[in-house]
């Protein structure tokens, strides 16, 4: 049995609410997580650290509820759905009937572009529908941008006010719908030529590339080898799966690359590509790469489709 | 020490060491040939080299090659003493093996050869029979001081044809084929991967493993991976689920920093293991 709004239901019950202060952060988050607690779920508190320090002194110790620290799970959406997927399938093979989650997704308001969170939001009423899960997702309209605000209300199917009232969410979008209409970000480095471009590379012509782009770059290891294998998976998804020509194009400062890859063809038809390991064409190599940049985003255009691939930091 | 990796050279190659040579003229081999077996001559080698029906003088003009042939160390053979159809693997290790002995009991450190193999490659059967005896000789020559050099002509093979042929050896020109999958003499290890494996040589790592035995210990198969210098997810699953066919677990060993230990955490394979050295 499903407790709350919940109940009666099956999979992802995906809400979300908007706050304008800590009272009213507090007003939504408690509730929720106490009413889980009574009900005996397992009930999940995963915010990044002023919101989460807000909770925990609220519902001070033994309250029962699991606290996980926002900032590393919420480090990239394909990491964080792998996270979630693997905590609610344990979850339920403890028996559970329902699991509850309140967190907060970065979004420019905290200084990460959103492109990629708008994408999470809205797939993983697909990703998450295979589990009990009750999410609620609060966002600050302090510091989020209009355009979070409204993609909130078309990725979430209801939202929850601080004084209790529920309804659902009338602009909510099937995802399918919501990911066409997704615009990636402008990386400002992009505005300038290239600091390389190669047409119809190989695999291996575009790995040798990215050793170039390091000696300006000056990667980590572990940033370097995940540019590194994301580049390879991109030229070879175009070739595989893309139509030619293929253009690799290239830009690089201390600390930050950018690498983009297009082709002729449509890209992947999944909307949920790259968060999830897929079935689909080039699926597992595009989430691959969304597991090992800061930042990936997929672009249809007149040119064609594009991974913009970003290495070091966004 | 058995040399392994790319070169563009085949001066100062040991007792065990086997090069593929992928050539465009038969100049060319020649030359390179003649090389390798003056190095072997040098190190008290017997020395055979092996061609489409050479002239017995075909290498005299290379320093000492001559008076080695006449005092029996070194032996000019037509390839075709090994049949006109497709080569028998183990028959041919076999007559390697007694030539190696017979070297070594008439006072020879070893035997070297270098052969010009082209003919016996030409068909997909020929080429499956010859990476197969490629590998095999290759273990062989692990343990024994057998040496040699395998040449093949590009122009008449095509680039593919010969990848398929080269990729069998521990020693190969960059251009010839960008993975190797090779014997070894160190122990528990089943076969060395090397190179770069992409989505180009896919098909060819298939055929690869398709004609290697990879022994197993208590269920598993440890590849060594340390000469790994790039594998994709593909590659990489391709190599554990050859080895689950047979029944067997993967363990690829690897350098601390390769870039196949970050990719292998991610697709957490069950039947992968990934040991770092």
């Amino acid at each position: 049995m499903r407790s709350g709004a919940p109940a009666g239901s099956a999979g992802i019950f995906h809400e979300a609410a908007f706050y304008g202060s800590d009272e009213e952060f507090l007003a939504v988050v408690l509730p929720f997580l106490r009413d889980g607690v009574a009900a005996g779920e397992p009930t999940v508190s995963l915010f990044g650290d002023r919101n989460q320090q807000l909770v925990r002194d609220a519902l001070g110790t033994g309250s029962g509820v699991v606290f996980i620290d926002g900032g590393r799970h919420y480090l990239r959406p394909a990491v964080a759905i792998r996270r979630h997927r693997e905590m609610l399938a344990g979850y339920v093979a403890d028996g559970a009937d329902q699991v509850r989650i309140a967190g907060d997704v970065p979004h420019p308001g905290v200084g990460v572009p959103w492109e990629w969170w708008a994408r999470y939001e809205s797939a993983v009423n697909h990703i998450y529908d295979d589990f009990p899960m009750y999410g609620l997702c609060p966002y600050d309209t302090r510091t989020a941008p209009p355009e979070v605000i409204d993609h909130a209300r078309r990725t979430h199917t209801h939202v929850v006010s601080a004084d209790g009232q529920r309804a659902r969410s009338l602009a909510y979008q099937d995802p399918r719908d919501f990911l066409a209409t997704v615009t990636p970000w402008v990386e400002p480095i992009e505005t300038g030529p290239p600091a390389i471009e190669l047409s119809d590379p190989s695999p291996g012509q575009a790995r040798a590339m990215v050793g170039t782009l390091q000696e300006t770059a000056s990667l980590s290891a572990e940033d370097r080898d995940g540019l590194l294998v994301s580049v390879n998976e991109a030229v070879t998804n175009a070739i595989r799966h893309g139509e030619p020509p293929m253009v690799v194009r290239a830009w690089a400062q201390p600390g930050h690359a950018v690498v983009t890859v297009t082709d002729r063809g449509r890209g992947p038809a999944d909307p949920a590509a790259g968060l999830m390991p897929g079935d689909g064409p080039g699926g597992l190599g595009l989430w691959l790469m969304h597991q090992l940049c800061a930042y990936v985003s997929l672009q249809r255009g007149p040119e064609g489709f594009t991974i913009r691939l970003i290495a070091g930091q966004p | 020490m058995r040399r392994t990796g790319f070169l563009d050279a085949v001066g100062g190659l040991g007792r065990h060491d086997h090069v593929c040579w992928v050539f465009t003229t038969s100049g060319e081999f020649r030359s390179a040939a003649g090389r390798f077996l003056t190095d072997g001559l040098a190190e008290g080698l017997r020395v055979m080299y092996i061609a489409d029906a050479p002239g017995d003088h075909e290498l005299d003009a290379v320093d000492g090659f001559a008076s080695a042939r006449a005092s029996g160390a070194a032996q000019v053979l037509d390839l075709r003493m090994y049949g006109s159809g497709v080569v028998d693997p183990v028959a041919q290790v076999e007559a390697y093996a007694a030539a190696t002995e017979q070297a070594l009991a008439d006072g020879y450190t070893g035997l070297r050869v270098a052969a010009d193999a082209t003919a016996l490659v030409r068909t997909p059967d020929g080429r499956d029979a010859f990476a197969r005896y490629e590998h095999l000789v290759d273990a062989y020559m692990t343990r024994h001081p057998f040496s040699a050099m395998c040449g093949y002509d590009l122009d008449d093979l095509g680039p593919a044809a010969v990848a398929e042929l080269a990729c069998m050896h521990p020693l190969a020109r960059r251009s010839s084929t960008a993975l190797r999958l090779h014997a070894t003499d160190e122990p528990g290890i089943a076969a060395v991967l090397a190179g770069e494996v992409d989505v180009l040589g896919h098909a060819q790592l298939r055929g690869a493993l398709n004609r290697v035995e990879l022994a197993d210990t208590d269920g598993e198969v440890a590849i060594d991976g340390r000469d790994l210098a790039f594998i994709d997810h593909r590659g990489l699953i391709q190599v554990v689920e050859h080895i689950r066919g047979q029944g067997a677990t993967t363990v690829l060993h690897v350098g601390p920093r390769s870039m196949a230990r970050p990719l292998a955490g991610l697709l957490r394979l069950p039947d992968l293991r990934v040991a770092v050295s």
